[in-house]
């Protein structure tokens, strides 16, 4: 099974918009890559790139050693499930299954064998007869895996294969497809907007935002070290909660949460912190006052609302820019995820702890992290 | 397509131009729309110029032809035979586009319902519309017949004395509107049913509610609505009315006393029966651009008073 | 999250209400409109009612007055006298190659276009497309000297050859086509590629069996168009062997016009294909005209 990998690719489309700027990612033989990023953003641009069915404006696209620019979209061995799945509506699901290996002139008897296969192993035999308009979302999404699969290709691009079914079957896909990687090996390439899929799925997952890759890394690597405050705010939910503060003498400070970080230089900074860090405080650790305003609970934990005496520093990943966003003045709204028995009443001030440690700083300016001793 | 320099790392090279040309898409484009290209540009676009070509010749079609300038559109200026064509042409299409579309519209609403016998009441208004023109003109010729027709048998019943019908100058041309207008009707009245279905229904429950009547709904709601069917029916009619042919040709053959001669009859007349195929193509232009005038006219004020939704 | 439709294609047809009888079908109520439509549907329907009548009387019958509104006696001889007193089945074989080549030629030559148009980038599409459609304004009229010219020229005037070649492929068709390629869910073709078909494949094997409502309205309105065309036969078809079935009816009236039950049989008789095929396929029929009155 090869890798793929793509140097410097850039696609500006014909209008003059940038949509993957100087992309380059190595995705190793049978590894799990997770591009993830919020709407518009460039992953869906970036993977039909790979499919063949864009022309990179520059930079080259290697498949194995094979670099496949000028190849066309049919003589890459690769296979893709589309976000709506894209099933021939005029087939039933057996020719759908075997189309891709008729349209190779693959003989009769391997295509049935090939197909029964992958119906068995997706569990659609019973469905062989229908047409897609008379399958459910979730059955359409295994037909779309199944067209996929069958052709047996050295690269899987999946375009936000989950976006279209219901929460619940979700969470089943999700796990099928975990466990169908670790069957087959595949080298895969994953899009999706979705932080939770990007962190149960994937090997590693390369972070976009604008066209520009932002981090890339295993799931709790880009989890624990957000390389930078666009990557912070957007992986994790709630979302970290990002302050507007400053250095001085070996201490960060953000209204009333003094941090000591030892051998960090003066300047100014954003505090992280993410909501699951903030806990009731334990002796003499760093702590902030919480003003309480709505209390989620979710059984297992409590989402607490409220706010900081600090200025916050939004991080807008829904409108898929890392633009700062400085909030009401010296109020400003916080999350914090606690345990259920220390659920605190609406309205009452409460004061919560975060481990030194578990604070994340970013330079001000760049957006950064700034590394710690 | 790719090569493994000294350090393993793959170099890109591009491949000839020739075989990219071949993989491109401007190639395949134009395999595609060329069988259609050409069958396009030799039976329309060539004929458009070379028309606009022979109106500048005296041509009979068969002997070589010479060029004489803008004498046959002089001619077509002096000539009484083509003036009074002119008058005939614009006589029936003022008569027949106002009484089509009306027409088609009242009787289009009052199909557009579920009463019994709503289907054979349609049938029996669109079979007209698949039956052939020349068969429509022999009907007709026979119905109107002065001495045998059922049309004159059903006067008589009346006490209306016998009338010539198609062979009396006064009357033919409106006769002629009367048989196409039973050829064409059902045409609109199914665009008309077509718009109608596409009011949707809650629009007219809100009118309703809003205290209009049906007729002050039909007014105020429906008849803007149709406003871009309406527009496409009198276009489309019109420029059909002012290519009438095949049933002149059939009833009346321009017929009696020229009555009935309008301007494709004339054409028609001028280049395949008198051989004056410069003259003919003079005649053809006039009419196109009076066609495109007209059409322009009625878009223009079509589009300053038809309300388009979305 | 709710289950959200998977790719479907379009129903861009306008649909006219049913006019398939439910399967329970309620009795539907008279009412006043019936003042109106009775007579409206008496005067469409008598003209056609009355030749069928006239096509079974002797030339006596015929030529009476008062007419003779139920015949006395029903002669079907008169349709084996115009089948034999011109080649009527010439005619309609005639007819049918007309009519089912530019059929054949419409469908294949507008698709191969319009999916071009519709779906690839190619050096001058926009151009040509305006080009194309701007022949849609211009009158047959204004090209009928030339197109003859064309035709003598090509040495096929008198032949079946020289009546299709000018039909087989219309503007129209391939702007009507091109929108409704347009309007198919482009990821089928995308993931067709990826499948390994090449561009004639996903027309042929993908976008055409998608678009089965568009090439039977496209189909309809050309048969209907050449099986009814006067003009052009006219003007190139000289012989009596190569006459399509209208200029060969005209000839039968040119013929035998005063023998008006003889004419009226034959006309019957250049009818009765077309009418079959409106009664068969009603509903596409008028969806077809109605889809021209919607562009």
């Amino acid at each position: 099974m090869p890798g793929v990998t793509l140097e410097a690719v850039t696609k500006r489309f014909a209008g003059g918009a940038v949509a993957v700027d100087e992309l380059s990612l190595e995705i190793a033989d049978g590894e799990f890559m997770i591009l993830v990023g919020s709407s518009g953003c460039g992953k869906t641009t970036a993977l039909r790139m790979i499919a063949g069915l864009e022309t990179p404006t520059s930079g080259t696209i290697q498949i194995g050693d094979r670099v496949v620019n000028e190849v066309s979209a049919r003589d890459r061995d690769i296979a893709m499930v589309f976000q709506n799945y894209a099933l021939y509506p005029h087939m039933t699901v057996a020719r759908n299954l075997g189309y891709p290996l008729r349209q190779r002139r693959m003989p009769r008897g391997e295509v049935a064998r090939r197909v029964s296969e992958v119906a068995e192993m997706l569990g659609l035999e019973e469905l062989m007869k229908r047409r897609p308009g008379q399958l459910s979302g979730g059955q359409r999404q295994r037909v779309a895996m199944g067209r996929a699969l069958v052709r047996e290709p050295e690269v899987f691009l999946l375009d936000e294969p989950l976006s279209n079914l219901d929460a619940k079957l979700r969470v089943q896909m999700r796990a099928a497809l975990k466990r169908l990687h670790g069957r087959l090996g595949v080298t895969t390439v994953y899009v999706t907007h979705d932080q939770v899929e990007a962190m149960t799925l994937g090997d590693r997952i390369a972070v976009i935002s604008d066209g520009k890759l932002q981090q890339l890394g295993a799931p709790q690597e880009v989890y624990d070290r957000p390389a930078n405050v666009f990557v912070a705010g957007f992986i994790g939910s709630p979302p970290m909660n990002l302050l507007r503060g400053r250095v001085r003498d070996g201490s960060a400070v953000a209204g009333d949460l003094v941090v000591p970080v030892p051998g960090v230089p003066d300047g100014d900074v954003y505090v992280g912190v993410r909501p699951e860090s903030l806990t009731p405080p334990r002796n003499g650790m760093p702590s902030l006052g919480f003003e309480v305003a709505v209390v989620e609970p979710l059984g297992d934990e409590v989402i607490v609302h409220g706010f900081v005496g600090a200025e916050l520093v939004g991080v807008s990943a829904d409108e898929g820019d890392a633009a700062l966003v400085a909030a009401n003045g010296h109020r400003a709204e916080a999350v914090a995820c606690l345990p259920p028995r220390d659920r605190p009443a609406e309205g009452s001030t409460i004061q919560l702890g975060v481990e030194p440690e578990e604070v994340h700083l970013f330079d001000a300016e760049t957006g950064l992290a700034i590394a710690r001793g | 397509m790719s090569a493994h320099s000294a350090t393993g790392i793959a170099v890109h090279r591009r491949p000839s131009l020739l075989k990219r040309l071949v993989a491109s898409d401007h190639l395949a484009g134009w395999v595609f729309v060329a069988p259609a290209v050409i069958l396009i540009a030799v039976f329309a676009i060539i004929p458009i110029g070379w028309s606009l070509l022979l109106s500048l010749q005296a041509n009979n079609l068969i002997a070589p032809a010479h060029y004489v300038g803008l004498a046959n559109y002089r001619a077509l200026t002096k000539d009484a035979a083509f003036r009074s064509a002119i008058g005939h042409t614009v006589v029936y299409t003022v008569i027949f586009v106002p009484v089509s579309v009306a027409g088609a519209l009242a009787l289009a609403v009052a199909l557009n319902r579920k009463i019994r016998g709503i289907r054979f009441y349609r049938l029996a208004v669109f079979v007209p519309l698949v039956t052939s023109t020349v068969a429509t003109g022999i009907i007709f010729l026979w119905l109107l017949d002065p001495t045998f027709g059922l049309v004159n048998y059903v006067l008589h019943l009346v006490g209306i004395p016998q009338q010539q019908f198609l062979q009396d100058p006064n009357q033919a041309l409106y006769c002629i509107v009367a048989m196409t207008v039973w050829s064409w009707l059902g045409f609109d009245v199914i665009i008309y049913l077509a718009a109608l279905q596409g009011i949707p229904g809650d629009l007219l429950e809100a009118s309703e509610m809003d205290g209009a009547g049906k007729w002050s709904t039909f007014r105020s709601i429906v008849l803007p609505l149709l406003g871009p069917a309406t527009l496409f029916i009198v276009v489309w009619s019109t420029i059909n009315a002012l290519q009438l042919f095949d049933e002149i040709y059939v009833t009346t053959r321009g017929g009696p006393l020229e009555s009935t001669t309008v301007i494709v009859y004339y054409l028609y007349q001028q280049a395949f029966q008198f051989f004056n195929g410069g003259y003919g193509a003079a005649i053809a232009y006039v009419l196109f651009v009076a066609i495109l005038i007209v059409t322009l006219l009625q878009l223009w004020v079509g589009r300053r008073r038809v309300y388009y939704t979305s | 999250m709710s289950v959200q439709p998977a790719v479907s294609v379009p129903e861009r047809f306008p649909r006219l209400p049913d006019a398939q009888p439910s399967p329970r079908r309620a009795r539907l109520p008279f009412s006043a409109w019936h003042l109106l439509l009775a007579p409206v549907a008496a005067i469409m329907l008598v003209p056609l009612v009355w030749m069928v009548i006239v096509s079974l009387e002797t030339r006596q019958q015929a030529t009476s007055f008062p007419p003779q509104l139920i015949p006395s006696s029903i002669h079907l001889g008169n349709y084996s006298a115009a089948w034999n007193a011109v080649p009527f089945g010439q005619f309609f074989v005639n007819s049918l190659i007309y009519s089912l080549a530019t059929v054949a030629g419409n469908l294949l030559f507008c698709s191969l276009a319009a999916y071009a148009f519709a779906r690839i980038r190619f050096f001058g599409r926009e151009v040509l497309f305006v080009v194309l459609l701007a022949t849609l304004m211009v009158p047959f009229q204004v090209i009928l000297i030339p197109t003859f010219l064309i035709v003598k020229k090509l040495g096929l005037v008198d032949t079946l050859g020289g009546l299709i070649m000018p039909n087989l492929c219309s503007a129209f068709g391939i702007f009507m086509l091109r929108q409704f390629f347009r309007t198919l869910p482009i990821e089928l073709e995308e993931a067709a590629r990826i499948d390994g078909t090449s561009r004639l494949g996903i027309l042929f094997k993908i976008v055409l069996p998608l678009s089965l409502p568009a090439l039977a309205t496209l189909g309809i309105i050309q048969f209907m168009w050449s099986w009814n065309d006067f003009l052009w036969p006219l003007i190139i078809i000289d012989s009596q062997k190569h006459a399509p079935l209208q200029l060969g009816l005209s000839q039968l009236q040119g013929a035998h016009f005063t023998q008006w039950n003889l004419l009226m049989a034959g006309t019957v008789m250049s009818q009765i294909p077309m009418l079959a095929v409106f009664l068969l396929a009603q509903r596409w029929f008028i969806r077809s005209v109605a889809f021209t009155g919607i562009k």
